[in-house]
């Protein structure tokens, strides 16, 4: 300490920097990202339900039980992946360590479609349950669409200054979320249940089989919050163990509330009227249509405040985990580094955030003039989502056939044996699933599908341009990646 | 000072032993003040010192992001502690942290590092006409797993 060595001028001083050996201090639990999850999750049945129906009509329960099989696979998926990588950016993640940069920027580039779509369509849905206190909220698209912009903008702004962290709120949220469905479909099946009425509904409306199809596809979007347990495992202590929990709790909590809303809403609603009237806020078509004018009266507007709240984190979650991505990939040089541009004062990725905000508000023009844009949307959501979710069920089942003998703390059971490698049943019977559903939803939704395409079209060229200015070949591992 | 498992019942301060001890630094001159009485009470049973710096990071961002500016004033606030320390001609270890809130990555840091002693140097707030401590010295007072000083300077 005391040596007599002093600096001189000219001399070089080589200090290694502290941030290559610093910690990073993962504080949440299982709570935490569960309701971070279920949040986002538990959130899409406010709207998925109204989707559904428009083409599933009277086998709606089933289309959503079909589609929560699918769920299952890609939950599943995800709890290996995310134990073995607990690192932002979800399925883009194990495409760069199951394949490389360029399947890792596909992958992250329709997650970020799918993060744009939640952001839209929370905000789109937030109105109408809202309608209850002031019905031009519910009644007029006009207002019901400039509200929406109006909720991403403060939300924009907020997430420009800032947000500190907290999951209280969200654990709170999600907990008083879950015992009011709870609720409803108790007392929906106490008050409602009538077996004939039940069967009458489901076989007078039942669909074709086209729709029937396109019903389950259009299901998934029901399921597609799952990437935001995910991007909490690098935040998560002990994420090999908490995530992988949290998953399976998310996915036991999810179903239940699902099927129980969706054989509800058949009892209370007729299927015209939950595709019609009630299918922007279904779960308060619910709530409206319950025999008990006592009981109504109390989960209207309870139903209005709540799925109000769930939709307005699911839109800030949408917002925060797309900010959070396009930084992660701007860190591997898959984006340009503009979008992980830090603002000097907030040090927030602020051109990121402004930039997704306005795509985002983009989607929900045509909501001021056309009334279909809802469930247009939707499909572009269950699209982006789909896509991700293969890339993922691929990369795991990549990295199961590349690197066998990476530690898995969650390792997928039931795999088959070919040709000495160990492929998880669950992760193949989830590619194929996700790949069907979207190539259906990619032929039947003309709207979805175009804008789905010309996303991926615009990317690739961001991707090739970006690259061949850093003079960086497009397919190559990234290092981390390689490690 | 707040008594912890950890401080004798009928010891002076200086008679105590803390095997380890942990500051948690912010930059502020107060802070130097601490790092000085830290090295103070650790050089009677040459006891091990951790200066550590938190950079908060926004939920908008990755908790693995590398934002430079911060970093540079992290290192420079470690550096100059380390300093600090050097005078008193004794070593501590610095740690940088980053994480999404201050205080429950202290408290994690101290039960990781099993130190005896939080010794945090605490500047004259007033919020609302109040004195106020503040939200991270709250959090450590009520989630400490060790003793906690805090350090505040004379204030005319």
């Amino acid at each position: 300490m005391t040596s007599g060595w002093h600096i001189k001028p000219g001399d070089k001083v080589f200090r290694p920097r502290r941030i290559r050996r610093y910690h990073l201090r993962r504080v949440l639990g299982v709570a935490a990202v569960f309701s971070a999850g279920y949040g986002n999750v538990g959130s899409s049945i406010s709207y998925a339900l109204g989707i559904v129906s428009l083409a599933a009509v009277g086998a709606t329960p089933l289309a959503l039980g079909i589609a929560g099989i699918l769920f299952v696979f890609t939950a599943l998926t995800y709890a290996e992946g995310s134990a073995m990588f607990p690192e932002a950016g979800g399925s883009a993640s194990f495409a760069r360590h199951g394949f490389n940069d360029f399947v890792s920027f596909l992958s992250g580039w329709a997650l970020m479609l799918s993060y744009v779509v939640t952001i839209s369509i929370s905000a789109f849905t937030i109105p109408p349950y809202l309608g209850y206190f002031w019905a031009p909220l519910k009644e007029s698209p006009i207002i019901g669409t400039a509200v929406s912009i109006g909720i991403m903008l403060f939300l924009m702004m907020l997430n420009l200054i800032g947000i500190k962290g907290t999951s209280i709120l969200n654990v709170w949220s999600a907990v008083i979320d879950l015992v009011t469905r709870i609720l409803l479909v108790l007392v929906g099946f106490v008050l409602l249940f009538n077996p004939s009425l039940l069967w009458h509904r489901i076989v007078d409306h039942w669909p074709t089989a086209e729709n029937l199809v396109l019903g389950i596809a259009l299901a998934s979007i029901a399921y597609t919050g799952i990437e935001t347990a995910s991007q909490m495992a690098e935040e998560t202590r002990r994420p090999e163990k908490n995530v992988p929990r949290a998953l399976v709790l998310m996915m036991i909590a999810v179903l239940a509330i699902f099927a129980g809303i969706s054989i509800v809403s058949l009892l209370a609603v007729s299927p015209e009227q939950l595709a019609s009237e009630w299918a922007r806020d279904p779960v308060a078509g619910i709530a409206a249509n319950i025999p008990m004018a006592v009981i109504a009266n109390i989960f209207k507007p309870l139903i209005g405040i709540l799925a109000g709240t769930i939709l307005l984190i699911a839109t800030n979650a949408g917002l925060i985990g797309i900010s959070r991505l396009a930084f992660s990939l701007g860190q591997y040089n898959l984006m340009p580094s503009v979008l992980s541009r830090v603002h000097p004062k907030f040090k927030t990725p602020y051109f990121s955030i402004i930039i997704f905000t306005v795509i985002a508000i983009a989607i929900l023009i045509p909501g001021f003039f056309a009334p279909d844009v809802f469930a247009n949307i939707g499909a572009l959501y269950a699209f982006g989502s789909l896509l991700a979710f293969m890339f993922s069920h691929a990369a795991i089942i990549s990295l199961r056939i590349r690197k066998p003998e990476l530690p898995r703390p969650f390792k997928l059971k039931g795999n088959i044996k070919i040709m000495g490698c160990e492929l998880p049943v669950t992760a193949v019977l989830g590619l194929l699933s996700t790949f069907t559903v979207w190539i259906i939803i990619s032929i039947t939704q003309p709207f979805s599908s175009c804008v789905g395409f010309i996303w991926v079209a615009v990317g690739l060229v961001i991707y090739c341009l970006y690259r061949q200015k850093r003079r960086m070949p497009l397919l190559s591992v990234s290092k981390s990646a390689a490690k | 000072m707040f008594r912890r498992k950890g401080f004798g019942e009928d010891k002076k301060l200086g008679e105590m032993e803390f095997g380890k001890i942990l500051v948690p630094v912010s930059g502020s001159e107060i802070d130097e003040e601490a790092i000085r009485l830290a090295c103070r009470l650790a050089k009677k049973n040459k006891s091990k010192i951790y200066v550590v710096s938190v950079i908060t990071v926004k939920r908008a961002l990755p908790l693995d992001a590398e934002i430079e500016p911060e970093i540079q004033k992290a290192e420079d606030i470690l550096d100059r502690m380390e300093r600090v320390a050097e005078e008193q001609d004794y070593e501590v270890e610095t740690v940088l942290l980053q994480a999404r809130e201050v205080g429950p990555s202290l408290i994690d840091e101290a039960r990781e590092r099993g130190v005896g002693l939080i010794l945090m140097g605490v500047k004259y707030k007033r919020r609302l006409g109040q004195f106020s401590l503040g939200s991270i010295v709250l959090y450590i007072l009520k989630n400490a797993p060790c003793g906690v000083i805090l350090y505040q300077q004379y204030t005319s």
